[in-house]
C-alpha cells in the first residue's frame, strides 16, 4: 500500500452547486446501483414483456366486453404500465438502502437529503417513460392508437406528470418500507390500486363512489384522463387544469414521501428504529 | 459550536448513555429497556490511535454510533473536533469517516470505482480531484486493476478494502474503524494494519474497534475495554497488561477435559482465572496465577485422568489482561445491563 497525496478540495455540503451534483450525478448513479430490475434478464420480461402481455391482454378482453375500441384500454395500459417502472423503482431506489446495508453509510454523510431524495426520482422517471413509450407504440403499430398531431406535445407532458406522480407514490412507499418489512410487497398494492381504481381500463365515472374518491387522491387517475383527451385531439387549455392536478398529487407525495424519510432519520437516531449498521 | 485551540480533543464522550427500548412476548408484550452503553466517558487527542476493545454487546458499536451522529445519546454528551453530535451534525459529519466491517454496506451492483464516485459526491469531493483521489486510495487499499468489477464480485478482504477506501474519499481528520479486519485473510489483516498506522502517521485520529488483541496491541496508543456498556479499563497496552504483570499464564493443551476438572482448577486458592479455548480436537486451558510456573504440577495433579499435551508457562499478553478484565467486570455488569429494568 502507498502513501496517500494531497487532500481533495471539497465543495461545502451547504452550497447550491454541492446539492445540485448529489441531485443530478447522485441521482443518475443511484439506477444501476439500487434498482434491482437493471439488468436485461430481469428488465426485458419485467418491463418490456410485461406491459406487452398487459396491453393486448387489457385490449382484448375489454373491447370483448364492452364496446369501446382496443385503443381506448392500449392508451390506459400504456400510461398505467409506466407506474410499474415509477412505483418499483422508486421504491427500490430507496428501500434497497436498507436492505443492501448502505443506510449508515449514507446516513453519515453530510450531503443535502433533498437533492439525495429529489435525484432518485430522475432515472425512473425517464425509465417509467421509455416503457410507456415502447408501449404507446405497440398500440400505434397493433391496437389503432392515434394522437392528433397538435396533441402530441400535450399528451407527452401529462404523460411525464403522471409518471413523476407515480414515481412519487412509489418514493412513499420506499420510505414506508425503510421502516417495514417486506415493504416492498406495498408496491404490488399500488399498481394494482391504480389498475383498478384510476380509470385505466373503466372510466372513472363508471366506477362506484367510493371508488371515485380513492381514485381522485391516487396518482394517475388525472394524468390519464389528460392523455386520453389530448390523443383525441384536445388542447392544453382543455387539458391543463388535469395536468395541474395530477402534478399537484404527484408534489403532495413526493412532500409527504421526504417528510417520512426526514421523520424516520430523526426516529433512528432517537429510537434506533432503523437498521443502521 | 467548535471549541477552538490546540488542546481540543479529537473525540471526547461524556457520561455517554444510550438505552433502547424493546418488548418481550407477543401476545403479553412486557416493554423492556436494555441499556446498552451506561456511562462511557473518554477523550481521545488529535493524532492519536485510540482502541475499543469489548466483547459482543458490550456496546462499542452502539458509541460509535453515537459519535458518528447515526444515534442520540439517551444523555452525556459527545463532541467530534469540537462540535457537538447532536446538534453540529452536519460539521461532524464532514470531518469524520466511517468505516465498519463485514460484507454489507456496499452496493453490490455497480463497480467499485462507482461506489467511490458516488460517495465522493455526497462527500463533495470537487469533480475535478475524484480521479486522482480515487486512484491514490484504490492503489492505498491494493483494489487498483479490480475497480472496474462489479463488488457482487469481491472477495470479503476487497470488501473489506473498498469499505476502507470509502471511508477515507474526503479526507477525514477523524475515522472511526469498527471491526475493520473482520474476515481479512492474515496479510490483508497485515496490510490493513500498516494503512491505518500510517493514518496516524500522517495526523489523523482514528477510533478503532476490534476484537483482535494483538492488533490493539500492535496498533493503539491507548485501550479503552468496555463490558456491559461500561469502561472497565483504559490504558495503553502496556498499563492493561501491567494490571496483571505479576501473573503467569499456564497454558495447558488437554483433550476431553471435563467441566468438573476446570472447575477444580477455577476453585483452587492460587488460581486466579481460568478460560478456555477449544480447538478442533483438543481444549486449551488458560490459567492465570501469581504463583508463577511453580503452580504447573498441582494444575496437572487438579485435571486428574485428563489427558494432557503440551504445558507451556509463559508471561501474560494483553489478551490475558482483556480475558482478566472481562471476566472480573463482566457478570454482574452484563446482567445488569441485559435487563436494567422491566417497566
Amino acid at each position: 500500500m502507498t502513501a496517500l497525496t494531497a487532500p481533495p478540495t471539497r465543495i461545502a455540503p451547504n452550497t447550491l452547486r454541492a446539492a445540485w451534483r448529489v441531485f443530478w450525478y447522485g441521482g443518475r448513479m443511484s439506477y444501476g446501483m439500487l434498482f434491482n430490475w437493471a439488468r436485461p434478464s430481469i428488465y426485458i420480461p419485467t418491463l418490456i414483456g410485461g406491459p406487452t402481455f398487459q396491453l393486448f391482454f387489457f385490449a382484448a378482453l375489454g373491447s370483448y366486453a364492452t364496446d369501446r375500441s382496443p385503443a381506448y384500454f392500449a392508451i390506459g395500459n400504456a400510461v398505467q404500465v409506466s407506474a410499474l417502472a415509477g412505483v418499483f423503482g422508486m421504491t427500490m431506489a430507496i428501500a434497497n438502502e436498507r436492505w443492501f446495508g448502505t443506510l449508515p453509510a449514507l446516513l453519515a454523510t453530510p450531503a443535502n437529503r433533498v437533492a439525495v431524495f429529489a435525484g432518485r426520482f430522475m432515472p425512473f422517471i425517464v425509465n417509467g417513460l421509455l416503457v410507456s413509450l415502447y408501449a404507446f407504440g405497440l398500440g400505434v403499430v397493433f391496437l389503432g392508437v392515434r394522437l392528433a398531431p397538435g396533441s402530441i406535445a400535450v399528451a407527452a407532458l401529462a404523460l411525464l406528470v403522471t409518471v413523476f406522480s407515480c414515481t412519487a407514490i412509489g418514493a412513499l412507499q420506499g420510505a414506508i418500507s425503510l421502516r417495514l418489512r417486506d415493504g416492498l410487497f406495498g408496491a404490488n398494492l399500488v399498481t394494482m390500486a391504480i389498475l383498478l381504481f384510476c380509470g385505466v381500463n373503466i372510466p372513472l365515472h363508471e366506477l362506484p363512489g367510493w371508488m371515485q374518491v380513492v381514485g381522485n387522491i391516487l396518482p394517475f387517475t388525472h394524468g390519464v384522463e389528460a392523455v386520453r383527451q389530448a390523443a383525441d385531439g384536445a388542447g392544453f387549455r382543455q387539458v391543463g387544469w388535469l395536468i395541474g392536478v395530477e402534478a399537484l398529487v404527484g408534489i403532495a407525495y413526493a412532500v409527504l414521501a421526504f417528510a417520512l424519510f426526514v421523520l424516520l432519520e430523526r426516529s433512528a437516531r432517537r429510537h434506533a428504529t432503523l437498521d443502521v449498521r | 459550536m467548535a471549541a477552538s485551540g490546540a488542546a481540543t480533543p479529537a473525540i471526547e464522550a461524556i457520561d455517554l448513555v444510550r438505552t433502547y427500548q424493546t418488548h418481550t412476548g407477543v401476545l403479553r408484550r412486557r416493554p423492556m429497556t436494555v441499556e446498552a452503553v451506561r456511562g462511557i466517558s473518554f477523550e481521545v487527542k488529535p493524532g492519536e490511535l485510540f482502541g475499543l476493545l469489548g466483547p459482543n454487546g458490550a456496546g462499542k458499536t452502539t458509541t460509535i454510533k453515537m459519535l458518528i451522529t447515526l444515534l442520540l445519546p439517551t444523555s452525556g454528551a459527545a463532541r467530534v473536533m469540537g462540535f457537538d453530535v447532536v446538534h453540529d451534525t452536519t460539521a461532524v459529519r464532514q470531518r469524520i469517516g466511517y468505516v465498519f466491517g463485514g460484507d454489507r454496506g456496499l452496493y453490490d451492483r455497480v463497480s467499485g470505482i462507482d461506489n467511490l464516485r458516488y460517495f465522493a459526491e455526497l462527500y463533495g469531493v470537487e469533480p475535478s480531484e475524484q480521479r486522482r483521489r480515487i486512484a491514490a486510495l484504490l492503489e492505498l487499499v491494493g483494489l487498483t486493476g479490480r475497480e472496474n468489477e462489479k463488488v457482487e464480485g469481491y472477495s470479503r478482504g476487497m470488501r473489506q478494502r473498498l469499505h476502507i477506501a470509502r471511508g477515507l474519499l474526503h479526507d477525514p481528520e477523524v475515522i472511526f474503524m469498527d471491526e475493520p479486519s473482520i474476515g481479512l485473510d492474515p496479510v490483508g489483516a497485515r496490510e490493513l494494519r500498516q494503512t491505518v498506522r500510517s493514518l496516524v502517521d500522517a495526523g489523523k485520529t482514528v477510533l478503532l474497534t476490534t476484537h483482535y488483541m494483538f492488533e490493539a496491541d500492535a496498533l493503539c496508543d491507548r485501550i479503552a475495554v468496555i463490558n456491559a456498556g461500561r469502561i472497565v479499563a483504559l490504558g495503553s497496552g502496556a498499563d492493561l497488561k501491567d494490571a496483571i504483570a505479576e501473573r503467569t499464564i499456564v497454558e495447558i493443551e488437554t483433550f476431553g477435559v471435563t467441566d468438573e476438572a476446570v472447575e477444580r482448577l477455577r476453585r483452587d486458592d492460587d488460581v486466579s482465572a481460568v478460560n478456555m479455548e477449544e480447538r478442533d480436537q483438543s481444549q486449551i486451558l488458560l490459567v492465570q496465577s501469581e504463583r508463577g510456573a511453580h503452580i504447573t504440577q498441582r494444575l496437572l495433579s487438579l485435571l486428574g485422568d485428563t489427558r494432557v499435551g503440551k504445558v507451556v508457562a509463559r508471561e501474560p499478553t494483553l489478551e490475558d489482561a482483556y480475558v482478566h478484565l472481562i471476566a472480573t467486570t463482566g457478570h454482574d455488569e452484563a446482567r445488569a445491563a441485559r435487563a436494567a429494568s422491566v417497566q
